[in-house]
């Protein structure tokens, strides 16, 4: 806890008072959390942090930065990790993942490497793939299904600090 | 005033007591509810409150703190904000606190101190981690490069474990004894550097061959005592060297077969067939590990890779270009792999021989013909990788087939390796045993005769020397000088130049012949010079060239670092490979050579620093991902693979060949094994020996085997036949899965289509009970009703008398209708009803028969029935609705026609009403606090009142007002429709969203309780209204789906819009009709009340009634996806309403109307505004 704090302060020490006895409210803006070494080279940095953040829009409480720790920490159960994940790649918070968001996480994925049919392509292939009731869309429960039998999600799911 | 007030405190205390009879359960259902309202944080904290008043039963305040102990252990595992963990955590622990010392003295102790263990524990944890070795170390390289780098550190770790285990072993039960109470150094022949040796022992090149002093230590086989027992306590050395050598086997077996068993069983739920390979490639592919701007690029370049290859399988998974020349390819790659393999074979073949031949042509070896062996075969290990891996780019496989295939031959060369080298060496041996008989055709007689005199000579000598030496404490050089003495002593007698020649042949004969220590050399050798070229390539090929690269990129005319040289990437399966390969030797020598495996450990330590440093600081990780949670297995597989075949050659030599003669611990023996015979037949009683040699013999070890065979069989049988069912199972849950969201998807569409389909829909009796149900919440007031008879009239002066008089009517039809026909139960009503929908809709006169109700109501429904028709289809709930109302008043028994009158006026007002009062109550229900009740809702009540005052008299000033709320409440019903659901729907959701999540995941059965526990909740809900809440059970229990529900909330939904809009004056009036349903109760009180609270609270009125609407709002989202929860549930449902009935009706009956009293206020302030806007 005590690191974690550290590291939050670290981030932005002229925000971040060491003394949180009387709770101040007080956000770190996510320009700042991204720069953590763990998180700046993660392609999803901004939407880690959006979907930890309680206003929606990436900046960090104390409360959330811990949140988002515990969450991605190494022995946070399954069905935690699969709930953030599927938030994560839910880029317009429609509960659903559809072909834009699909697209977005390719993008940021391969860095836009990717030709736009490649990238369509594998949409495609990847709704086919996942989406079990057919409304092209993934739905959380498609989401879980597909993470669920992922050999290496909980490996690769989680963050270090 | 009196009269108002002192039922509100009757209702509270009642409630208090219904409270504490079901105190236990709703325990439960508070825990869950703390769950499950995300936006009613306050909620929590009053929960809590009431918590402490009501529980003094001490089995109850133990089930609550077991539910609070389990929100405690659960919190992690829950989607929340962390502000919102910790206040439920810490609610939850103040309640375990408080109550738990309550419970009994003992128990408090006994959580302290299993806290205090706990905590205990871990920091015990913490500790043990630091002290894991290199697990910081470990956890830097898997932040900076991933899993996949981290899983080779891993492996090694785990190697080293076993190695110290394995070190511990031969060191404790061989080395240490053999120090400690063996014959020391010098003493005997085999303990002994022979003269002719002795000057160059300490040379630099004969210890690097592992000669002079290192060949005659604890390091090789044959420095071992061949006495039977050793030291005071008579320590059996050759046997605990036997047993110790296969226990190295044996336990290396066990770790290696337990880890496997473990791993597949942590791999089993990821074992499935099933391959989502895009959706992984998207979704699972980054390692949110990675943390290093250049382990994040080829991460992200090899997960292009990755993405691309499976495009264009995808694309080419029809087409194969050119075939002939792929396959022409791919063999003439096979046949030089093999090429390559054969000469690397021949190869070390050929050094082993001529090393042999030049040992014995030439007395002095340079340092190139001493280290010839391990050199080539090092060489060899290191370059023909790279040369498989040029050869396999001419295959075209795809990235991962030919990672395969690499690794195949890899080990396929690594094996060969060791095993040509193996096997020159037990050739040589081989010849080297043969030389002995032999020889003596050369040197004749000489020798033999020499042999033998030596015999005695030596041994008289070694005694001289043991008595010289005794002493003077027997060191280094006195043992030379004495052996010089020995020479010139047996050279002196016979002083011929000849037989000290001879002599000289004669020593070397009776060195070399020790075959033991000469594999264990050779094998250590091999294993240093493996770890120097290991060193030498990574300072060399990676850490020279990362620095050349990076430092000279800039003078250089292409781009270093990403075209030819670039950065050594750490090859993670060849790393693998070489460990593997690496404890393969270790197993081959560990018998000859007893250090061997701490030489080992010694190695591994140094390669971990080496190997960590060298990825930390100039490597890239590879391109080609290797999965490591299945290469765990993988690595696992290769090294049981590797363990048995270097087990073979040693348990070979064991059995084949005779131990030498004159040194090792089996020095004498026929074979290695008769130690154990030996060991039998002397040490043990004779029954053993006898009995042994029953089991031994063919008759107990053939059917021995059978049965091992049978068993093996049969083991193998049931795993198919489970694999079999787990197959099944697997496929089944696919299939449910599957099944219920077509369901879900139904229902949804169902859901979409009902607003316009429902007036058609003739199924529509389910519907219609669903509607009654909704109704049904609304009617508990008619008892009251029957109380308050006369208030009808000043209703009716309102503008729009007429429609009100017709929805009215309607009502009252119904109600009149239902309560004489049925007196019974609600539950048992319910069936009743489908017949009776059916007349609702025809025409007016089949009300008119029904009821017991006054003629004013017919009057009313004769009006009525056009008006429906005509305009609306979906004014068919709205009947049925007002059937369902008909329940309360049966159940009371209550009804008079008076209080029909004075209900009419009132209906029209509550149009929207009704709508926004599933809401409050939702928030009341969450909430289930008491205050809630008592505090707020009379507020409501008061203010409420008077604007029905208000309303009838000066109608102009409240128009104002009302407009802008009931927009309020429209644009919510109009934006989203699904999202408008009754009460019920509306507390569902609350529920559902909490549950969302884990419901969806978790299949039905979850959902299942979950639900149950709403029921619970809603029970208790009603408990506060409980009139109300019977009602609506009771029309659950009659239907079963609650979609159908779902529906007739559209079709509500689209009706209130529509008044909104002025559409229809018809659409308006069934609007309020529907509305009357629920309003009549309220009125007939209202009035009496109204006018006492006009003065007091009006203040506080419009924050309360808004906050709601907005909340209900967003606990609306969520209503869809709990609809599917519902319908499976139903039944459980319906059974806690019958509890619940019974509960009711045992008698709070004054409560419930109270209760039912204060909600109506509400939903007749909200119908004043609709009304208001409307006009």
């Amino acid at each position: 806890m005590k690191l974690l704090h550290g590291r939050y302060r670290e981030l932005a020490p002229h925000l971040v008072p060491l003394d949180y006895t009387n709770n101040p409210d007080i956000r770190v803006p996510p320009t700042l959390i991204v720069t953590m070494p763990e998180l700046k080279e993660n392609p999803f940095r901004d939407r880690i942090v959006e979907t930890f953040s309680e206003d929606g829009h990436g900046n960090l409480s104390f409360n959330d930065f811990v949140d988002m720790f515990s969450a991605l920490c190494e022995t946070s159960p399954r069905e935690l990790k699969t709930i953030y994940a599927f938030k994560i790649y839910d880029f317009n918070r429609d509960n659903f993942i559809c072909k834009e968001d699909l697209k977005k996480t390719l993008n940021k994925l391969t860095k836009g490497e990717l030709s736009p049919e490649e990238v369509l392509l594998v949409c495609d292939k990847s709704m086919e793939e996942a989406d079990l009731d057919g409304d092209s869309k993934l739905s959380f429960s498609d989401f879980e299904n597909m993470v669920s039998k992922a050999p290496d999600f909980l490996s690769n799911f989680h963050v270090r600090i | 005033m009196s009269t108002v007030s002192e039922p509100l405190v009757g209702s509270s205390r009642s409630l208090s007591a219904a409270k504490r009879h079901k105190s236990i359960r709703k325990n439960s259902r508070r825990i869950y509810s703390a769950y499950q309202d995300h936006q009613q944080g306050s909620s929590d904290d009053e929960d809590k409150e009431e918590e402490r008043v009501d529980s003094n039963d001490p089995e109850e305040m133990f089930q609550n703190i077991q539910y609070q102990k389990e929100i405690i252990a659960n919190i992690r595992t829950r989607p929340w904000p962390m502000r919102r963990k910790l206040k439920v955590l810490k609610q939850a622990r103040e309640i375990v606190l408080k109550y738990e010392g309550r419970l009994t003295r003992t128990r408090g102790y006994q959580t302290a101190g299993a806290d205090l263990l706990k905590k205990l524990s871990r920091v015990l944890y913490n500790i043990v981690v630091l002290f894991i070795p290199w697990e910081v170390r470990i956890k830097k390289i898997e932040s900076h490069f991933g899993s996949g780098v981290a899983s080779y550190f891993i492996f090694l770790r785990w190697l080293f474990g076993i190695n110290i285990v394995l070190t511990i072993m031969t060191g404790a039960f061989i080395v240490l004894p053999e120090l400690l109470a063996g014959a020391p150094f010098g003493t005997t022949r085999s303990k002994t550097i022979p003269k002719e040796h002795m000057a160059s022992a300490q040379d630099l090149d004969t210890i690097w061959s592992l000669g002079g002093y290192l060949q005659y230590s604890v390091l090789f086989y044959g420095y071992y005592g061949r006495l039977r027992k050793i030291g005071s306590a008579g320590y059996r050395l050759p046997l605990a060297y036997f047993l110790v050598g296969m226990a190295v086997f044996a336990y290396s077996f066990i770790i290696l077969l337990r880890k496997m068993a473990k791993n597949s069983r942590l791999s089993l739920a990821s074992a499935s067939d099933e391959n989502f390979t895009f959706c992984w490639r998207v979704f699972c592919a980054w390692d949110y590990l990675i943390g290093n701007p250049e382990a994040a690029e080829s991460k992200g370049a090899a997960i292009v890779n990755n993405i691309r290859e499976a495009i264009v399988e995808e694309q080419e998974k029809k087409k194969d270009t050119s075939l002939a020349v792929l396959i022409s390819l791919r063999i003439l790659a096979n046949i030089l792999v093999l090429l390559s393999l054969a000469g690397s074979i021949y190869i070390i073949y050929f050094v082993v021989e001529r090393s042999q031949k030049l040992e014995q042509e030439k007395p002095e070896l340079t340092l190139w013909e001493k280290n010839e062996v391990s050199v080539v075969v090092s060489l060899i290990t290191m370059i023909a990788p790279s040369a498989f891996e040029l050869v396999s780019q001419l295959e075209m496989y795809h990235p991962r087939t030919s990672l395969r295939f690499q690794l195949a031959r890899v080990l396929v060369l690594y094996l060969g390796n060791l095993y040509s080298l193996i096997i020159a060496l037990l050739d040589k041996v081989n010849s080297m045993s043969s030389a002995v008989p032999v020889s003596p055709g050369n040197w004749s007689d000489p020798s033999s005769f020499l042999a033998t005199i030596s015999q005695p000579e030596v041994d008289s000598l070694s005694t001289l020397v043991s008595e010289i030496s005794e002493p003077r404490h027997s060191t280094i050089t006195t043992i030379a000088t004495l052996l010089n003495v020995r020479n010139t002593s047996t050279s002196s007698p016979g002083s011929f130049s000849n037989q000290t020649s001879l002599f000289e042949k004669n020593t070397r004969s009776q060195q070399d012949p020790c075959w033991e220590t000469y594999v264990g050399q050779e094998m250590l050798k091999l294993s240093i010079i493996d770890m120097i070229f290991t060193v030498a390539s990574i300072l060399l090929i990676d850490f020279i060239r990362g620095l050349v690269v990076r430092y000279l990129s800039d003078c250089c005319c292409w781009d270093l670092e990403s075209k030819f040289p670039e950065y050594g990437e750490f090859k993670i399966a060849e790393n693998v490979l070489h460990l593997i390969y690496n404890q393969g030797m270790i197993w081959m020598g560990a018998f000859f050579s007893p250090c061997l495996p701490a030489f080992n450990v010694l190695k591994l330590i140094g390669l971990m620093y080496l190997r960590s440093w060298a990825v930390l600081t100039c490597n890239v990780p590879h391109q080609q991902v290797f999965r490591a949670s299945r290469s765990n297995n993988f690595y696992l597989a290769m090294l049981l693979f590797m363990l048995f075949l270097c087990m073979l050659p040693t348990v070979f030599a064991i059995v084949r060949y005779r131990p030498s003669q004159h040194c090792g611990p089996f020095s004498g023996q026929e074979k290695i094994y008769d130690i154990i015979s030996e060991t039998v037949a002397s040490d043990f009683p004779l029954w053993f020996s006898k009995v042994m040699s029953y089991v031994t013999s063919p008759v107990v070890v053939l059917p021995a085997l059978l049965l091992l065979f049978m068993l093996i069989y049969y083991l193998q049988a049931i795993a198919r036949s489970l694999k079999f069912t787990n197959n099944q199972l697997r496929m089944q849950l696919q299939t449910e899965r599957t099944e219920d969201k077509k369901k879900v998807f139904q229902m949804a569409a169902a859901r979409l289509n009902a607003p316009e389909a429902a007036a058609d829909k003739k199924p529509d009796q389910q519907e219609s009970d669903i509607t009654s149900q909704e109704a049904s919440l609304n009617t508990p007031s008619p008892q009251r009703n029957g109380s308050v008879t006369n208030f009808s009239s000043p209703v009716r002066h309102g503008n729009s008398i007429r429609t009100i008089t017709q929805s009215a009517s309607r009502a009252h039809l119904n109600r009149g209708r239902v309560a004489g026909s049925v007196r019974s139960p609600t539950v048992t009503i319910l069936p009743k009803h489908r017949p009776e929908h059916i007349p609702n809709r025809a025409p007016p006169f089949v009300f008119g028969p029904s009821g017991t109700c006054r003629s004013k109501s017919y009057h009313h429904m004769a009006y009525n029935p056009p008006a429906r028709y005509s305009d609306n289809i979906h004014s068919d709930p709205l009947y049925r609705k007002a059937i369902r109302s008909i329940h309360p008043v049966e159940a009371a028994g209550i009804i008079t026609a008076q209080s029909y009158g004075g209900r009419r006026g009132h209906t029209t007002r509550y149009v929207i009403v009704n709508e926004h009062e599933p809401r409050k109550k939702l928030l009341r229900s969450s909430t289930r606090i008491p205050r809630h009740y008592l505090m707020e809702e009379p507020a409501e009540i008061l203010e409420l009142y008077p604007r029905n005052i208000k309303r009838y008299t000066p109608r102009a000033t409240q128009h104002q007002p009302h407009p802008h709320r009931a927009h309020l409440s429209h644009q919510h019903l109009s934006e989203e429709e699904e999202d408008e659901e009754d009460g019920k729907g509306r507390r569902r959701m609350v529920s559902g969203k909490a549950h969302r999540p884990r419901s969806l995941s978790d299949l039905h059965q979850p959902a299942h309780f979950y639900i149950g526990d709403h029921v619970e909740r809603h029970v208790s809900v009603v408990k506060g209204a409980h009139t109300r809440a019977r009602v609506r059970y009771g029309g659950q229990g009659e239907d079963e789906e609650e979609n159908d529900e779902g529906e007739m909330d559209w079709g509500d939904l689209e009706l209130n819009s529509r008044v909104q809009a002025n559409v229809r004056a018809a659409d308006s009036l069934l609007v309020r009709t529907r509305r009357h349903i629920h309003s009549p109760d309220r009125h007939c009180q209202s009035p009496a009340r109204t006018r006492h609270m006009e003065s007091f609270v009006k203040p506080k009125m419009r924050p309360k009634l808004e906050t709601p609407l907005t909340e209900s709002d967003s606990a609306s989202l969520a209503s869809s996806s709990d609809q599917q929860n519902s319908s499976t549930d139903q039944y459980i449902q319906v059974i806690h309403n019958k509890e619940h009935h019974l509960k009711a009706d045992a008698g709070q009956g004054k409560l419930a109307k109270k209760k039912s009293k204060t909600n109506f206020d509400l939903n007749v302030i909200e119908s004043n505004d609709l009304v208001c806007s409307n006009v």
